[in-house]
């Protein structure tokens, strides 16, 4: 166990742990001075936290006599009393004053170290946080820690006082405790009231303080210090057989609430707060707790007062054999049956009480060997944390204990050969990695990993569970994971790996900072059932877990069941019923692929025993049916027209048919909610017609063959064409929204050389290539729309082509010429800085038009057919950003790259599998992005194209931008993917930071919202934002907003000719948003304008602060009011805010209904 | 507005005159509002022969039309008669103006000027622009704060028109900003949805017109290259007064040899640099491996650098 002492002084320098463990020593020896005094008791050092973990060890191992050489060198502290002791601490405080100059020099040289060892941490910016925030978390001796040693003390000593008890028959017993207001917290079902065995209380051989705090393995951010008090029951009081039929449990029982009334009659009840509570969620096994009172003032008490102190009684580890609890034996035996199964989790939970001992030190034995091992396991308590996982049955069963029992087992042995697993001189981050990837890659309930030898552990194959199984202690280590926990388990760890593995990515945070538990981040739909009243709630809650996993077959990939633990109860009464909290919370996450399937397919008819079954399971739902390949299979047809999901409708026949009315009634279901609200749901079909429609287009042009020039490509460049577009493209009933697509031809020396003129010869291509069409096509009416009409150099018309179906293209012409005139153009020294100026934004134009979108468009498109969820998601986000009338300021690309984020670099989680997660997770991260210092960089190759180098100089332009525009006045948000890594060609200008501000703010309120209200969230609340937040609001007329409602409008304007225009000619017409650009045109500098396209029939607006009072001139470029200075000052211009609202009021006519103004 | 009660509105603000205009309301703004006209004598840095007859107005209404300026001055100033009203920032025209003859002096395109009130004096005479696309709005918005020059018919009308500003300012006379039944048959196109209307149908013009100004614009800009190309060979065979041939872009070179030359020169430069491998002499992989090394502690110093960073910004690292 101990390795040799060269060893040991070799890993000394590596890691501060040994200076720190000297720290804490030093402090837990003043400590002990001071409960000196207090007390005379010679038995003090029984206590292991007295003398920290070293001497609490070495008394173990004396009284064990198992363990020689530890306890050799560890003994001296105890052995010798006071008058050595003080000598001890003095030295120690010495030793302390040295520590803060010892540990910076340990941590330079450390680090200074750490950019040659590469590869034992993934990178050296990964392992400065990771020192940094094991800093942070490293256990200390604090107030809290203090207090709850004092406490120690008196529990101790108030135990050892307590008077042993003759041995009672169980009616008895109960009785007299009764009388002392003390119930009996025995387990279900309690004992019989005839019952042959007397329960008896004799003095603890031993009390000593076990677990994570001792180890030092528990962060000390946790929110309060818990403390194992283990009292070992002596092994008189326990007969041969106690193990079976709970007997060990009903007199462990009777033990605690012995001890339960001796603090009652020492008033330590008085001064603490002492209650039952179940350990980890185990029913069998109730402890006490004792927790500092909270009295009125110490209501909101820090983090540092609060801690928790569980007395936890137990036996000898050689109480019972250890053959006899073997997880294939059955130790509850009931008269009726004559096949007994077995009863894995009852052995195993009663083993653990016998394990307490051996298994601290057997981690004990691992901190001492390898030197990372307490980091590892500080780093493990982090990752579990943040994923919301613990020893609790009700949160996973998997906790710092198992994970630090993992890695120490791991030490020891489970390779090949039985060789150990991991070397003691890994890096706790090494570590970390190796536990990870056991859970990951590793199905344990599948194949056991065994530690030692495995002569025993064949019995593992009889019940499939999860399983470590510790041969030496002969005990599964995780008996309390259940098999959905272990789903999760394994995920996390699945996720956390592939996230430890990509370069590009910093994982650190999203490993041990950003806390994921959030159930609505985490599953794409949660039901909340109520399960019918059962004896068993272990039991309901397996059968439940069986029941959806069989109906939802691969539906789902992951379910979990979630409910509250019991909670702490008073000493008087007994275990509350565990029916009181019958409802169980479901959190699945589906299979994108699958989740919709109409039809589920079973056993053919001739397979007898299988249809029965299938028929069994299903009941009247199952049906033979005759399939077109001529099989004959026994299946079920799910309705898709109704309201319900198919997912809820399955999980709504399960609950139906296995546990009754009741809890198919009164299901809860949520997760489609989100998606309802976009018009078409998530639903593909429309974009597919449309991206047939452009394939047939793209045919109809390559087949024109009187084109002076051939063509080199057509490239789509659209939301609509990416599956993106807020509302689907081309409905019944709804004039279409032209798709954006380009066109390239061959190279020519014929295109003139001036940009002006190509501009024109543009022109006079799109008439051809229109006219072309129209010939050759019936069905396609073409037109040309001219537009920046205030600039010639720019591109000037499109071509709109419709086809009689109802979709329609816009077309424009690519030609790469205009770059490089451009270029020379912005170079030239002669130009003059307003042509300068214009080149400048026709380049970035020509960029975005022509090279990026086409380039972003296919680049989501091929995404959107990798992941089902993407489309919904992005769509669900610009919903949001629309609702809250941020339409106008952020390009529908940076939306889309954003929930791609969440797509591409999903972590903690896995690729969203439904689009209400990939929204709220997108909500969730914009709520968290730091714009200001970190850049968005997005890989849309999906197969890692884009190489740390680029990524570097992304970063790289990133801070240049930063350094040139540190106001960011004009890119705020830096938005760049694998191929725009540039990335300012949609956030040129535009968001502008205020915007940003509130797109992070209302992120952030979104995101409160949820977690507050968790389940019950309401999807609506998330997509409104008052109007009260503007100063001025335009109420438009709804008819107005959309194109298709043009027209509606028909009849009213007869005088304008629009009878005679037919119904292609209205297409693109959008008055709204030619209002609303006109508004940004004319009054941009006055106020900052707002508008969620057809979401919201409002415009609203900011007064911007430049309309603030001030000196008068000619060109201020907001109408004014000339106002006399006070005191001879300047005429000052004020801001002339009614006179501009009329002037809106007039140019909007008929299109504003109301103009409300708040400020 | 209502003006604050201890401030009052100035009357006038350095060379300018205030001339409230009274606003009716409107349906979806149902208030009266004053809007504040500036208006002084036309001072511009160059004066022109017409300066003397221009107003300068600032702050003018964003739908303000020449109407709008004539209806006011005729029926509500004392009857000054404008000739022409020029926006600022309007819209010059994009046609191309082709060489009439080929010993005019500017060469190169020449635009047509806007009809601002320095453009008209100069006594150049603005060739007729051909080529020029459709317009695609009805009625020009002018920016929020913008400025007008009014051209009244003679100098008399000018001042008239000053003097009248300056009694209805004083007075505290309101103009009432003309409504579309006061301008009658001048009334410009309506604004709201019918503007917009018109705004798509132009922008949509027939194929016919559009191919008429494109095959104009086309015509003229290659009448022009050939006119310039001549040019420029002409120069390149003339001396100058001083006996010096001006060397010229074009000739025998055609504009992408430039690109062909650089690429030549990449290339060159490459295989220069391939001749001696990296590793063939022992100091280059000696040199090679220090560099290395070198890089690995700059960028760990450079993590550090941000980690540090991270810790300034975020304060400590505090798990969630």
């Amino acid at each position: 166990m101990a390795p040799p002492a060269s060893k040991r002084r070799k890993t000394t320098h590596l890691d501060s742990g040994q200076e720190s463990d000297g720290a804490s020593f030093a402090s837990f020896g003043g400590s002990d001075d001071a409960a000196d005094e207090v007390e005379t008791d010679g038995e003090e050092q029984e206590l292991v936290s007295d003398d920290g973990m070293d001497s609490g060890l070495g008394n173990l191992s004396e009284e064990q006599s198992e363990d020689g050489d530890d306890g050799e060198e560890d003994a001296v502290p105890d052995n010798d009393k006071s008058g050595l002791e003080a000598q001890h601490s003095k030295q120690m405080q010495q030793k302390k004053a040295d520590r803060p100059h010892s540990r910076s020099n340990a941590s330079t040289i450390d680090a200074g170290s750490s950019a040659y060892t590469a590869g034992t941490f993934k990178s050296n910016i990964f392992k400065l946080q990771v020192d940094e925030l094991l800093e942070q978390i490293r256990p200390r001796q604090g107030q809290r820690e203090k207090q709850a040693e004092e406490t120690l003390h008196v529990l101790k000593k108030c135990i050892e006082q307590l008077p042993a008890r003759g041995a009672l028959p169980v009616d008895q017993a109960e009785r007299k405790l009764l009388s002392s207001k003390i119930a009996i917290p025995f387990p279900d079902p309690r004992p019989p009231r005839d019952a042959r065995y007397k329960l008896e209380y004799a003095k603890p051989p031993s009390i000593n303080v076990v677990g994570s705090h001792v180890l030092k393995t528990s962060s000390r951010k946790r929110d309060a210090l818990e403390v194992d008090m283990l009292v070992q029951m002596p092994s008189q009081i326990l007969q041969e057989k106690d193990f079976m039929n709970y007997r060990y449990f009903y007199k462990r029982a009777y033990y605690l609430a012995c001890l339960a009334e001796g603090l009652k009659t020492s008033k330590v009840t008085s001064q603490y707060r002492v209650q039952y509570e179940l350990l980890h969620g185990d029913q069998l096994k109730p402890v006490i707790s004792v927790s500092p009172k909270s009295d009125e003032q110490n209501k909101d008490a820090k983090p540092a007062r609060r801690w928790k102190i569980f007395i936890v009684p137990a036996v000898a580890p050689d109480a019972f054999p250890a053959d006899k609890l073997l997880p294939g034996r059955n130790c509850v035996r009931s008269q009726s049956e004559d096949a007994q199964d077995p009863t894995p989790f009852y052995n195993a939970s009663l083993r653990a009480d016998m394990l307490l001992a051996p298994y601290l030190k057997l981690l004990h034995g691992a901190a001492t060997s390898c030197a990372a091992y307490r980091d590892a396991c500080l780093l493990g308590s982090m990752w579990l944390r943040q994923r919301d996982l613990d020893s609790s049955i009700t949160k996973g069963g998997f906790g710092n204990f198992e994970w630090g029992a993992l890695i120490a087992l791991m030490l020891q042995g489970g390779g090949a050969g039985g060789k150990p697993i991991l070397s003691p001189g890994y890096s706790s981050y090494q570590l970390l990695k190796a536990a990870l990837q056991m859970l990951a890659t590793r199905d344990l309930s599948k194949h056991a990993l065994v530690i030692g030898d495995d002569s025993k552990s064949a019995a593992l194959t009889l019940v499939s569970h999860p399983a470590i199984w510790d041969a030496t202690r002969s005990h599964n280590v995780l008996y309390k994971v259940s098999a959905w926990s272990w789903q999760i388990l394994r995920q996390e760890a699945v996720s956390t790996l592939s996230m430890l593995g990509d370069q590009l990515f910093d994982g650190f945070n999203t490993a041990f900072i950003t806390n994921s538990s959030g159930p609505l981040y985490r599953y794409d739909h949660i039901a909340e059932i109520v399960l019918p009243a059962k004896a068993n709630k272990g039991d309901l809650l397996k059968m439940l877990y069986d029941v959806l996993r069989r109906g939802l077959g691969d539906r789902v990939r992951l379910v979990n069941l979630i409910w509250s633990p019991t909670p702490a109860w008073s000493l008087g009464s007994s275990v509350p019923s565990s029916q009181a909290t019958s409802s169980v919370k479901v959190g699945m996450v589906v299979n994108p692929d699958t989740v919709n399937r109409t039809v589920d397919l079973g056993p053919p008819a001739q397979e007898k025993a299988e249809a029965a079954s299938f028929r069994k399971f299903w009941g009247e739902l199952a049906e033979l049916r005759r399939f077109k390949d001529g099989s004959i299979l026994e299946s079920i047809v799910w309705d898709t027209r109704g309201g319900a999901s198919i997912l809820q409708q399955i999980v709504q026949a399960l609950l139906l048919r296995h546990f009754g009315e009741v809890s198919a009634n009164t299901l809860k279901f949520a997760g489609d909610e989100y998606v309802n609200m976009l018009r078409h749901r998530d639903n593909k079909e429309p974009f597919q017609a449309l991206q047939e429609a452009y394939k047939q287009l793209e045919s109809d042009i390559r087949s024109l063959d009187d084109l002076p020039l051939t063509i080199r490509q057509i490239m789509p460049a659209d939301a609509q064409l990416r599956n993106a577009s807020l509302t689907p493209p081309a409905l019944p009933k709804q004039s279409p929204e032209p798709a954006n697509i380009t066109l390239q031809f061959e190279g020519s020396a014929r295109w003139p050389d001036d940009l002006v003129a190509i501009q024109r010869t543009k022109i006079a291509f799109l008439l051809k290539i229109g006219e072309s069409l129209s010939d050759a096509n019936d069905s396609i009416t073409s037109r040309i729309g001219l537009e920046n009409e205030q600039a010639d150099t720019l591109n000037q018309a499109f071509l709109d082509v419709i086809y009689d179906s109802g979709v329609a293209f816009r077309l424009r012409i690519h030609h790469d010429r205009e770059q490089t005139l451009l270029e020379r153009q912005l170079k030239d020294k002669s130009v003059d800085p307003k042509s300068k100026e214009l080149a400048a934004v026709g380049l970035a134009m020509f960029k975005r038009d022509y090279v990026r979108t086409p380039a972003h468009t296919q680049a989501v498109a091929r995404l959107c057919n990798k992941y089902p969820a993407l489309s919904g998601a992005m769509r669900l986000t610009k919903k949001w950003f629309a609702s809250h009338l941020l339409a106008n300021h952020f390009a529908e690309e940076v939306v889309e790259l954003m929930t791609l984020r969440t797509f591409t670099q999903p972590w903690p989680y896995q690729t969203p599998s439904s689009a209400t997660v990939g929204f709220l997770r997108t909500l969730r991260w914009l709520s968290k992005w730091d714009w200001r210092s970190d850049p968005l960089i997005v890989d849309l190759s999906g197969s890692c194209e884009l190489k740390q180098q680029d990524a570097r100089g992304i970063q790289t332009r990133f801070e240049a931008w930063r350094k040139l525009d540190p106001a960011m006045n004009r890119v705020c948000l830096f938005v760049a993917s694998n191929v725009d890594p540039e990335g300012s060609t949609y956030t040129d200008g535009k968001p502008a930071k205020v915007v940003a501000g509130r797109a992070t703010a209302l992120a952030k309120a979104a995101c409160d919202e949820a977690e507050s209200k968790g389940f019950d969230l309401e999807p609506t609340a998330l997509f409104s934002s008052p109007l009260e937040d503007f100063d001025i609001v335009l109420h438009l007329n709804p008819q107005t907003v959309g194109g298709a409602q043009g027209r509606k409008q028909k009849p009213v304007f007869k005088n304008l000719e629009l009878a005679t225009l037919d119904d292609t000619s209205t297409i693109g017409f959008e008055p709204a948003a030619s209002f609303v650009e006109e508004l940004e045109r004319t009054y941009g500098h006055a106020v900052l304008f707002f508008h969620g396209s057809k979401e919201r029939s409002v415009v609203t607006g900011l007064w911007s602060p430049q309309t603030a009072p001030r000196s008068w001139k000619v060109n201020l470029a907001y109408s004014s009011i000339a106002m006399e200075g006070k005191g001879g000052e300047d005429v000052q211009a004020v801001a002339n805010k009614q006179a501009m609202l009329s002037e809106m009021a007039r140019l909007g006519g008929e299109l504003v209904k109301t103009i409300q103004v708040n400020r | 507005m209502v003006p604050m009660a201890e401030q009052r509105i100035a009357k006038s603000v350095k060379a300018f005159v205030t001339l409230p205009l009274q606003v009716p309301p409107q349906q979806s703004f149902q208030k009266e509002t004053t809007h504040y006209l500036y208006i002084c004598q036309n001072a511009p840095k160059v004066p022109t022969q017409d300066t003397p007859r221009e107003l300068f107005l600032v702050n003018i209404p964003i739908d303000t039309t020449e109407s709008h300026i004539k209806s006011i001055f005729a029926n509500r100033l004392g009857g000054a008669r404008v000739e022409s009203v020029a926006f600022e920032g309007a819209r010059t025209g994009k046609g191309i103006t082709a060489p009439v003859a080929p010993v005019q002096k500017q060469q190169g395109r020449k635009r047509k000027r806007a009809q601002t009130g320095e453009g008209e004096g100069e006594g150049t005479v603005a060739d007729e622009e051909v080529g020029l696309l459709p317009e695609t709005w009805d009625r020009e918005l002018h920016g929020s704060g913008s400025t007008a020059i009014a051209t009244f018919v003679d100098r008399a009308n000018a001042e008239l028109a000053m003097k009248e500003t300056r009694k209805a300012a004083k007075g505290d006379r309101a103009v009432r900003w003309p409504s579309e039944a006061d301008l009658k048959t001048t009334a410009p196109p309506s604004l709201g949805i019918p503007r917009y209307l018109a705004h798509h149908r132009l922008r949509h013009p027939s194929h016919a017109e559009l191919q008429q100004s494109v095959d104009g614009y086309m015509a003229a800009f290659a009448a022009q290259e050939a006119h310039r190309a001549q040019l420029l060979a002409r120069q390149r065979q003339e001396p100058d007064a001083d006996g010096f041939i001006t060397v010229t872009r074009g000739g025998r070179n055609g504009p992408a040899r430039e690109e062909e030359t650089r690429a030549r020169e990449e290339e060159l430069k490459r295989r220069e640099r391939n001749r001696v491998k990296d590793d063939f002499y022992r100091f280059q992989t000696r040199e090679r491996k220090k560099e290395e090394a070198k890089d690995l502690v700059r960028e760990f110093e450079e993590d550090r650098r941000k980690v540090e960073e991270l810790r300034r910004r975020r304060g400590k690292v505090r798990p969630e």
